[in-house]
Formats: C-alpha cells, sequence, structure tokens
C-alpha cells in the first residue's frame, strides 16, 4: 500500500503496464523528457528507454494516426493528448479510424489504442483547457470512454484500458489530479471498463456522477443528510459501455434519480441517463429525474468560470427538490 | 428463355435517362459487355453495355425518349436455360443508388494535504454488501401516482392488479371506496405525528409499516397485524362484499335433544369421548342440506353457473389463541353420531395443541359457528366464503315455553343462519332452518329418515 | 523510354530480366482488363461506385514487382494493380465495391491496409507502422499511396514529419494524375512540384515519369534500398494521368477537353512497355488477344461467384464494433430481432389473407 494522489496512480499504472507488456508505448507532446505537463508520465522514459516512452511532434492528428499504424501492426500505444480542447484535430483519426477499424476489417485489424486526456474545469486556465465533451466521444460507436474518480480506480481502469483490446479514451478529471490522495495497492490490479460503482447506498434518491464531480456531490451530501434524505451515490465510472443494469437497479430502488456533471446540458451524457430512467425505471419513478449539469455556453475564462461551476450547494439544492417533490 | 435488362441506376440517384442513340436492333446478335444504347443522364452521357450473350427481341423506347430508372429497356430471347432455372438464373440483387464523396504550464491545480487520505478500494477484494430488505414500493405510472396524490392516498398502501402488480387508477378509486367508510384516518396521519419523520409527506407519502414507530404514549398501543389476523380481515370484508347476506332467525325446543344426549353422556366417557350437542345439529344440518342442496352450493358469477355440492362437508368455526380458525369434518352426512363426537373431539384437542393445518381446513361446503358455547343467543354470522350458507348457534337457555297450550318451562336453542341472497330464496332458508329444527327438536327422526 | 516505347536514357537503364518484365506487362494487362470490365458491370447496375484504374498502371506494375510478402501496403483508393500483389482476391475487391465489408476486409492479404476514404488520413498509419517495424527490428517496408490532392491534406504534412523524424522505413507514393475530381493540379498547389516538397521534412524526393514502366521501377527499386537500410523514408511523385474518370458517377467532359486526353493517350503505359516488347521480340499481339479472352472469362468467372454471395446478415452489422460485445449493443440486436419477428408474422397473415 501506498499514499498516491491520481497523478502518481497514473504513472503506477503506466509503469507497471510497460514492464509488463513490451508492445506498449508512450507518446505526445511533452511526455518523455519532461514527464508530460503535469508530470503524469514522469520519470517512465528514464526507466523504459526513450523508444518506449518519447515525445512526439506537435501534431494531434498525426499522434493518432500514427497510432493507428502502430496498433494495426501489433504495439499498444499509449497516447496523451495535452488537454481535452487539443483533441479536435484528432477527431477525424478517431471516429474514422481508431473506432472503425476493427469493423472495417472484419477483425483483422485491432486498435488496442488508449488515448488519454485530461479534462474538465476548475482549474482558472486560458481557453480549451476546461473542456469536457465526453459525450462526443461516447456517442461514437466502436469506442470507450472511461473516467475515473479516485486515485484507486485511476489505476486500476487505465491498467483494464491498457489491456483492452478495443480503444479507449480515459479522460482524467485534471482538477483532481492532486487534490485526493488514497491508500493504493502497489500490487497490478484491474478494475474492470464498464462497471459503475455504488460510492454510498442510499434510499432517497440515487445520485449519479463522475470525474470531479464525485467529490463536489459527497460534499452535497453532506448537507442532505443534515436535512434527513438518504443518497445512494453512483459513481459512473464508464461512459460508454454505461453501466445500465446498475443504474436501473438503483433507481428502481429509490424511485428518485438526480444525474451530476461538468458537461454542457444539452444532448450530453445526461440525456442517455435521463432515457435510461424513462426506459428502465418508468413506472417506479416518483419524481421527473433531474440533470445538474452546465450551462450550454463555452466555458468561461477564469473570472467569470464561478457562474459556471456546479457548486455542491446546487447540488443539494436539486437533490432537495427532487425529494420533495 | 425471355430476359428483359432494365435501366439500371448508373449514376448513383438517377432516376431517368433520356435515348441518344441505339446501337443495336431487332434480332441482332450481341455479345456481353457490348454497348447497346447511348443514354443521356444528368450526370453522364454513357453507353449502356450488354449484361448478357443473346438475342435482341425488342428495343424498349426511341431515340429521344425519356426512360425511368428500373424501367425495362432491351428485352433479350437468352440461350439455353428454360423454366424455373431461368429465373433463378435472372434473378439479381437489388441495388440501391450510392451517393458520391468527392475528405503546464497552464492554469493552477488544488493539491491535497498529506495528513488526509481515502482508504484504500474496496474492489481489489469485493466485499459483498448486505442489504436490508426495503419496504414495498407501488409500481405505477407517473399518471396514476399523480392521481393518488391528489385523492390523498399513500399509493404504496394500494394493491395492484395490472401487469407485474402495476396499482391502475381503477385499484385506485377501488382503494378510496373502501377507506371511504371512513373511521381510520389515512396512514400516514398517524406517521407524521411522530417527530421522528422529518421529510414532508406529500398527499402520497412514503413510509411503510415498519419503519415508522411513532413514540410509545398512553395515547396508542399498537399492535403489528399477525398473518392470521390479516387473513381473516381480507376473508370477511371479501365475503360481505361478494355475498349478499341474509340472515334468519329461530328458536327450537331441544329438552328431547338433551334428554338423548344426557342418556348416552356416561356411556360415552367410559370410552373416552365427550358427547356434547354439536354432533347432532351437525347430523341434522348435513340431512337437512340434502333436502335443500342449494345450501351446500357455490355461485360462479364467472361461468353464470352455481354449482351445487354432493359431498357434505362442514367446518366448525374455533376460537383459538391465534384467532378463527375452520377446520373441517368431511361426510358429515355418512358419520354416526359417534363418529361424530369423536372427530369433534379431535378438532378441539388439535386447536388445543393449536396444531390445525392448511389440511384440516380444506373442502368445506358449510359451516357451523357455535358462538353460544361462550355466550350470545344471536348473531348476524359472516358467510365463510364462498359458500352459500352459514349456521350459528347460540346459548341454550331455559326459558318458558307454551306446550299443549300451558306455559312451562323447556329449554330453548338459538339458531342464526346466514345465507347468500343471491342464490338463496328466503322460502328455501326457512324450509332448510325448519327441517334442523325438527331434527334438533325430535333427534329420532335423524334416524327415521 | 519515350512515348512510343524506346530507351532514350540507357543509364538509368533499371536491370531486370524479361521474364520479370514479362510478367509485369501482363499484370499491367490482366489490370486493366479487370478495371474496364468492372466499368463496364457498373453500368449494368451490378456493382456500385468504382474508380477506376485506367492510365496508372505502370506505377502499380512496378510497386507489384518489387514490394515483398512481409512488405506492407497502405493504400488510398486508386491502386488496384497493387492489391493483386499484395494478395487482395478479386472477389474481395468486387464484394468491396458492391458494398460488403467481407470484401473490403481483405483478409487474405497479409499486411494489407484496407481502402482510406478520408484523403490523405492513412498516411500517418503508415508513419506509425513504420515506427512498430523499427522498434520491432524487422525487415519490412511501408508504401503507402497518396494523390496530388492528398498532398493538401494535413496529415500528409503530418505524416511525413513524424516518418521523418522517427526515420522510419516507408516510401510515401504520390500518384499526381493531374486532377483530384475535377481540380487540376495547377489550383492544388503552386509548388514547383510535389516532389520538391520532401525537402522541407528533410527526406528525399523522386520525380518520376509514372507512365514509363523502367522508370517507375528504377525509382521504386532505389526508394526500396535507401529505406530498407535504414535511412529513413522516401517520397516519390509518380507523375501520370488518370485516364478515365474520378469514379464511374463523375463526368470528366465537364471540366477538361478532348485534346489533352488524346496527348495524354499518347503516354499510356501499356502502349508504351508493349511497344518495347515487341520491338525486342518479347511479345506478339496475337498472344495478347489471347490472354485477354482468357483473362476476361476468369475475371467473369470471379464476378458472378461474388454476385452470388450469401446476403449480409444481421450479426455482422452488431459484432465488429467491439471485441465483445456490450450488453446494450446485444439488446439492441435482441430487440431488432423481436421486431423481424413480429413483422414475419405480420406478413404471414397478410398472405394467408
Amino acid at each position: 500500500m501506498k499514499i498516491m494522489n491520481m497523478v502518481n496512480a497514473i504513472n503506477d499504472a503506466l509503469d507497471i503496464k510497460l514492464k509488463e507488456d513490451p508492445n506498449i508505448v508512450v507518446y505526445g507532446e511533452d511526455v518523455g523528457v519532461e514527464g508530460g505537463v503535469f508530470r503524469v508520465t514522469e520519470g517512465l522514459q528514464k526507466k523504459h528507454g526513450a523508444d518506449r516512452v518519447f515525445d512526439s511532434p506537435l501534431a494531434e492528428s498525426g499522434i493518432v494516426g500514427t497510432a493507428v499504424g502502430m496498433a494495426a501492426a501489433g504495439l499498444r500505444p499509449v497516447v496523451e493528448m495535452q488537454f481535452c480542447g487539443f483533441v479536435y484535430p484528432a477527431f477525424n483519426q478517431i471516429i474514422s479510424h481508431v473506432s472503425r477499424m476493427r469493423n472495417r476489417t472484419r477483425g483483422k485489424y485491432t486498435m488496442p489504442i488508449v488515448i488519454r486526456v485530461p479534462y474538465g474545469g476548475g482549474i482558472n486556465a486560458l481557453e480549451h483547457h476546461s473542456e469536457s465533451m465526453e459525450a462526443l466521444y461516447a456517442h461514437i460507436p466502436g469506442l470507450k470512454v472511461v473516467i475515473p474518480s479516485t486515485p484507486a480506480d485511476a489505476k486500476g481502469m487505465l491498467i483494464s484500458a491498457l489491456e483492452s483490446p478495443d480503444p479507449v479514451m480515459f479522460m482524467e478529471p485534471k482538477r483532481i489530479y492532486r487534490a485526493i490522495k488514497q491508500e493504493v495497492s502497489e500490487d497490478s490490479y484491474s478494475i474492470p471498463l464498464g462497471k459503475g460503482k455504488i460510492l454510498h447506498p442510499g434510499t432517497d434518491v440515487t445520485v449519479i456522477a463522475y470525474g470531479a464531480m464525485v467529490r463536489e456531490v459527497q460534499k452535497a451530501m453532506v448537507m442532505a443528510k443534515e436535512a434527513g434524505i438518504s443518497v445512494e451515490l453512483i459513481d459512473l465510472r464508464s461512459i460508454y459501455p454505461i453501466d445500465k443494469e446498475l443504474l436501473a437497479s438503483s433507481i428502481k430502488k429509490t424511485g428518485r434519480v438526480v444525474f451530476v456533471a461538468e458537461e454542457p446540458t444539452a444532448f450530453g451524457v445526461g440525456a442517455e441517463i435521463m432515457a435510461i430512467a424513462n426506459e428502465e425505471a418508468f413506472l417506479y419513478l416518483q419524481a421527473p429525474p433531474k440533470r445538474v449539469s452546465a450551462f450550454d455556453t463555452i466555458v468561461p475564462l477564469p473570472k467569470g468560470e464561478h457562474h459556471y461551476l456546479i457548486s455542491p450547494e446546487k447540488i443539494f439544492y436539486e437533490i432537495e427538490r427532487t425529494v420533495k417533490f | 428463355m425471355r430476359y428483359i435488362f432494365k435501366f439500371p441506376d448508373i449514376g448513383e440517384g438517377l432516376d431517368e435517362g433520356t435515348i441518344a442513340e441505339w446501337y443495336v436492333q431487332k434480332g441482332q446478335q450481341v455479345e456481353m459487355g457490348e454497348p447497346l444504347v447511348k443514354m443521356e443522364t444528368d450526370k453522364v452521357v454513357t453507353d449502356i453495355p450488354s449484361p448478357r450473350d443473346g438475342i435482341v427481341a425488342a428495343l424498349y423506347g426511341r431515340v429521344g425518349e425519356t426512360i425511368h430508372v428500373g424501367s425495362p429497356l432491351v428485352e433479350f430471347d437468352l440461350p439455353g436455360i428454360d423454366g424455373a432455372d431461368a429465373v433463378s438464373e435472372v434473378q439479381k440483387p437489388v441495388f440501391e443508388p450510392v451517393n458520391e464523396e468527392g475528405a503546464g504550464v497552464v492554469g493552477t491545480l488544488e493539491v491535497a494535504d498529506n495528513s488526509a487520505y481515502l482508504p484504500p478500494t474496496d474492489e481489489v477484494a469485493p466485499t459483498p454488501t448486505a442489504e436490508k430488505p426495503l419496504p414495498r414500493r407501488a409500481l405505477a405510472t407517473p399518471v396514476a401516482r399523480a392521481m393518488a396524490r391528489e385523492l390523498g392516498v399513500n399509493i404504496d398502501l394500494v394493491s395492484g392488479t395490472g401487469p407485474a402488480g402495476r396499482v391502475m387508477k381503477e385499484d385506485i378509486e377501488n382503494y378510496v371506496k373502501r377507506e371511504s367508510s371512513g373511521h381510520y384516518p389515512p396512514y400516514q396521519t398517524a406517521a407524521s405525528t411522530a417527530a421522528t419523520l422529518n421529510t414532508a409527506s406529500a398527499g402520497g407519502g412514503r413510509a411503510a409499516a415498519g419503519t415508522v414507530v411513532p413514540p410509545a404514549s398512553e395515547a396508542f398501543e399498537i399492535r403489528p397485524l399477525s398473518q392470521i389476523r390479516k387473513t381473516i380481515a381480507r376473508n370477511m370484508i371479501r365475503s360481505k362484499q361478494n355475498a349478499a347476506h341474509m340472515t334468519v332467525f329461530d328458536e327450537v325446543e331441544v329438552s328431547e335433544l338433551i334428554r338423548i344426549r344426557y342418556k348416552y353422556k356416561e356411556a360415552f366417557e367410559k370410552e373416552g369421548i365427550r358427547l356434547s350437542y354439536l354432533p347432532f345439529i351437525l347430523k341434522a344440518t348435513a340431512l337437512a342440506l340434502k333436502q335443500h342442496p342449494v345450501l351446500n352450493a357455490e355461485l360462479d358469477l364467472d361461468n353464470n353457473r352455481m354449482i351445487l355440492k354432493k359431498h357434505y362437508n362442514i367446518g366448525i368455526a374455533v376460537d383459538t389463541d391465534d384467532g378463527l380458525v375452520v377446520p373441517v369434518i368431511r361426510q358429515v352426512d355418512e358419520m354416526t353420531i359417534r363418529a361424530l363426537a369423536t372427530a369433534v373431539n379431535t378438532i378441539a384437542e388439535k386447536a388445543r395443541r393449536r396444531d390445525i393445518s392448511m389440511e384440516d381446513m380444506k373442502d368445506g361446503t358449510f359451516t357451523i359457528t357455535n358462538f353460544g358455547s361462550i355466550g350470545g343467543q344471536f348473531a348476524v354470522p359472516v358467510i365463510n366464503y364462498p359458500q352459500s350458507g352459514i349456521l350459528g348457534i347460540g346459548r341454550m337457555v331455559q326459558k318458558p315455553v307454551v306446550k299443549d297450550n300451558q306455559v312451562v318451562p323447556g329449554t330453548v336453542l338459538p339458531l342464526s343462519l346466514s345465507v347468500d341472497h343471491r342464490i338463496v330464496d328466503g322460502g328455501e332458508v326457512t324450509r332448510f332452518l325448519n327441517k334442523i329444527m325438527e331434527y334438533l327438536g325430535d333427534p329420532v327422526s335423524l334416524i327415521i329418515g | 523510354m519515350d512515348d512510343q516505347g524506346k530507351i532514350i536514357s540507357p543509364s538509368h537503364l533499371p536491370e531486370i530480366s524479361n521474364e520479370l518484365l514479362i510478367k509485369a506487362f501482363q499484370d499491367m494487362l490482366f489490370a486493366r482488363t479487370a478495371d474496364q470490365m468492372i466499368v463496364s458491370y457498373q453500368r449494368q447496375g451490378r456493382i456500385f461506385t468504382y474508380p477506376p484504374n485506367l492510365g496508372q498502371e505502370a506505377i502499380h506494375s512496378a510497386v507489384a514487382q518489387v514490394i515483398k510478402h512481409d512488405d506492407w501496403l497502405v493504400p488510398a483508393f486508386r491502386e488496384m494493380g497493387a492489391w493483386l500483389a499484395k494478395g487482395v482476391t478479386l472477389k474481395d475487391l468486387f464484394l468491396y465495391f458492391m458494398g460488403n465489408e467481407t470484401g473490403g476486409s481483405f483478409s487474405s492479404a497479409h499486411n494489407m491496409f484496407p481502402v482510406s476514404v478520408p484523403i490523405a488520413s492513412q498516411l500517418p498509419h503508415a508513419a506509425g507502422i513504420g515506427y512498430a517495424i523499427k522498434l520491432k527490428k524487422l525487415d519490412q517496408v511501408v508504401y503507402a499511396f497518396t494523390g496530388d490532392g492528398g498532398t493538401s491534406e494535413g496529415d500528409f504534412h503530418e505524416a511525413l514529419n513524424f516518418a521523418a523524424v522517427w526515420k522510419v522505413p516507408v516510401v510515401f507514393i504520390i500518384q499526381n494524375n493531374q486532377f483530384a475530381i475535377s481540380v487540376p493540379l495547377r489550383m492544388q498547389t503552386v509548388s514547383d512540384s510535389l516532389a520538391i516538397k520532401a525537402q522541407a521534412y528533410g527526406m528525399p524526393g523522386l520525380q518520376v515519369d509514372g507512365n514509363d514502366f523502367f522508370a517507375m521501377f528504377a525509382a521504386i527499386k532505389e526508394a526500396e534500398e535507401h529505406t530498407r537500410t535504414g535511412n529513413g523514408p522516401v517520397l516519390i511523385e509518380a507523375v501520370t494521368y488518370r485516364q478515365g474518370a474520378h469514379t464511374t458517377s463523375d463526368d470528366p467532359t465537364k471540366y477538361r477537353t478532348r485534346e489533352e486526353e488524346e496527348a495524354w493517350q499518347k503516354k499510356d503505359p501499356v502502349n508504351r512497355l508493349r511497344n518495347y516488347l515487341i520491338d525486342k521480340k518479347l511479345w506478339e499481339e496475337s498472344r495478347e488477344e489471347e490472354l485477354i479472352s482468357q483473362f476476361r472469362k476468369e475475371i467473369d468467372r470471379i464476378f458472378v461467384e461474388a454476385e452470388n454471395h450469401p446476403s449480409y446478415p444481421l450479426e455482422d452489422v452488431f459484432q465488429y464494433q467491439y471485441a465483445e460485445m456490450p450488453d446494450d449493443l446485444k439488446r439492441q440486436k435482441i430487440e431488432h430481432e423481436r421486431f423481424l419477428e413480429w413483422s414475419r408474422s405480420r406478413t404471414k397473415k397478410e398472405v394467408a389473407r
């Protein structure tokens, strides 16, 4: 056991797998010598060599495109997109090839690629550094999208992604890169992709969140407890495939659901949750399912960000309104 | 064999073309691939090649004419194949037109304190979570829930008759009708007097039995319902709601019965059998039922019929510590008084031991309730549904009676007979009761026939 | 070779045996025959949109004679002769253009990438494969194709840059056939040539007469030797002419003249090599007629086989999205099957009536 934050945990997962699997290569802008702008890949090049962990030219489409070739030729590339806002030049490669090559070649070539993306706001950054566009990737058939909320989950889920035969968008909530420390096992362990987790059982309302918002919901739950509301908190963890079974059984149990995320609301992951609540638990619902997510606007620059970010108080406000319906 | 070549969609999404020039004529032998016609379309001017070797049998269209995609263009005489084989030869998969296509450094991060950290994840070695079973929640559409709320009904208390036990609007309506006999306040009122419940109870309420315990006070004692009590409650209301109860009261003078019983009482006791009046009453009832079968019947409204039973299994209502149970004595008509006495004793013993089983209570066709053993003369007994009648025996009392125009002391047994007036009419009821009274007034008639 | 097939620069003539030369010519004949038949099939309504290879056969045949079994081919979409050499079956090709991924997977062709529809997006793939080859220390070369239009895409630039920086064994071949659908080269770039762009990435660039088989063969051979021995990638610009339309839905008369087409016709690669061979008494016209007739029969036989391929099953829509079908996808399929059941019984009832 070792106390790690999420950066350490991700680094540990990469370190373990780089050692175990000679086919894994890690590359992207600044990930080699500098160890990544968030130091997530620190020390890995020294340990595993510059042909396994290296810096690439500044070209996102080229980074993902070359990964396609490497994967077809038998490697397991782990590429880093420096910030979620910079994935867009690579979007064509992702949607046209990464997600489709298996289907196009009927399984002859598969894409065991992990695309790591720090995402999300709340870090007082410039434009394009605070995006939360996971819904775009979840909507692409052939891709998997996962988002951890704790260091231990990050390590286990990344190890699973590194062993997955399918391409995985591994989205890292940068706001909590260093904000949470946890006792994490130093061994290799994997947390299966596609599964959510009940972090806290409850009876009055199911609250679903992922990434950095899990912590905000936990703060809201303190207020909820004082108000006598028993919250069942689910960490979604996997955006696609989504753990429908878990969500359905919880919503049937409590009869109420509140979804919390930092993405813009319209047509987002939350819309899918609303559909699930209705399709799977229609007869059990005691209140309309509710999305608590960001405005359908561009993320404001730091001075205006406080208007935009979802506060624990806002989460509690919506939980209470749902329970009192 | 004849084959019609239709104008194909060669330009992705075209629907027509104009014939610019025919390269072939009727009767001409053509080879596959040889151009047949020059077609002008929106996208291209092109030659259409022959799909087959064969002889041109007919040309569909003149130069300058417009042909729609899918319409016949050229008819061929193909060599060789005929009949069914020909058809499958010619069968072409249908194509659809395809569209052509023309290709940090930044910010600040929060850092956690070294002294505060989360415990390890339980996922590496997963721990099973033991969950308490949860109170019943109704399945219902939002519309039904809204209705329940408007009517002030706790939907979780309404039993559902819809698919998968869904609570339908009718269920809510019926619930309201039943509840509006009005003497019990809705459950949530009792709950809301409890200080422990903080969540607002909007009309529908949520808490169910077992989770809310109001504080003990002199005003209330809360007694949870036993399974038997729940069953009795259910059966009573079902009987009253379905059968059209009608009750007839009468008394029979039983001095003769008393004398005969007294005569055999000791002899029976020597054999260990306690002889009460019940065996005589049972026998009388059974014989009377034989003569008035509609009292031993069951109404089957669903099939528009009544079922007259030819067996006479009489249940005896027994009051136990747990509540009311009705063990059944089968084929009473065939049993002697002695046999009946034995049976009655057995039942009494089982009741004392609390040993009366479901088996013991099955297949009854008529019921006797002997409340008189405890007290009371007359009552309006509730029919043991779905039977058609129930005979209530009251307490034997000494009363002045008229015999031979003289007022003399006599002993009278009060009888209360409830029947289902849907199938038992007034005349039949009284005739039946008269018969019983005949037998009980003159017990020898039980064997005379 | 000049347009008539006479050698004009003997010092550049590559070493090549007569057998290989005749084989190369026959490959070109086969490719051309098949190509023309496919266009005809399309006009008959028996196959969907198809991009003809007419006029570019020498480039493909040159690569076909050099490429080894373990080498990789990363195609764009107009290199049929090269695909066939790499093991793509005609049947697969037909199935693909008839609209079935079973064909497009090119499953029987070793180290052969599928057709790439987004222009130039396959070039970074080639660079990535090159990296894997280098990392695993394998003896393989990657041949990656694009057209003159593809050189304008960002991916062209990124791929060449990556390949050069990583110094990987990739031969990038630009088939400059003068057109990107209707847009001529002069509107695509004002660069002196396409080959010169290689300089910007620090790699050698060759401009070759793509319709001169000998020149193409020599260029490919030189590039292969350079890159296989660890000297990094090479860019080849093969100058040729797209004698056919962009695809069977395109009408070139809209944007180019008969005169231009006829002028380029004179440089036709098949004619030039034929003239050379006949001149050297290595070939006879009569042989060609017979050969082509054989080819036609064989090609038609395979085409009909492809036409009779079993129909596209519902499973194929679902089962290749992931290694293991996620539950949700399974459910979607099952629910659709339920609908199909309902539809079938409904039709039965209709028929019964």
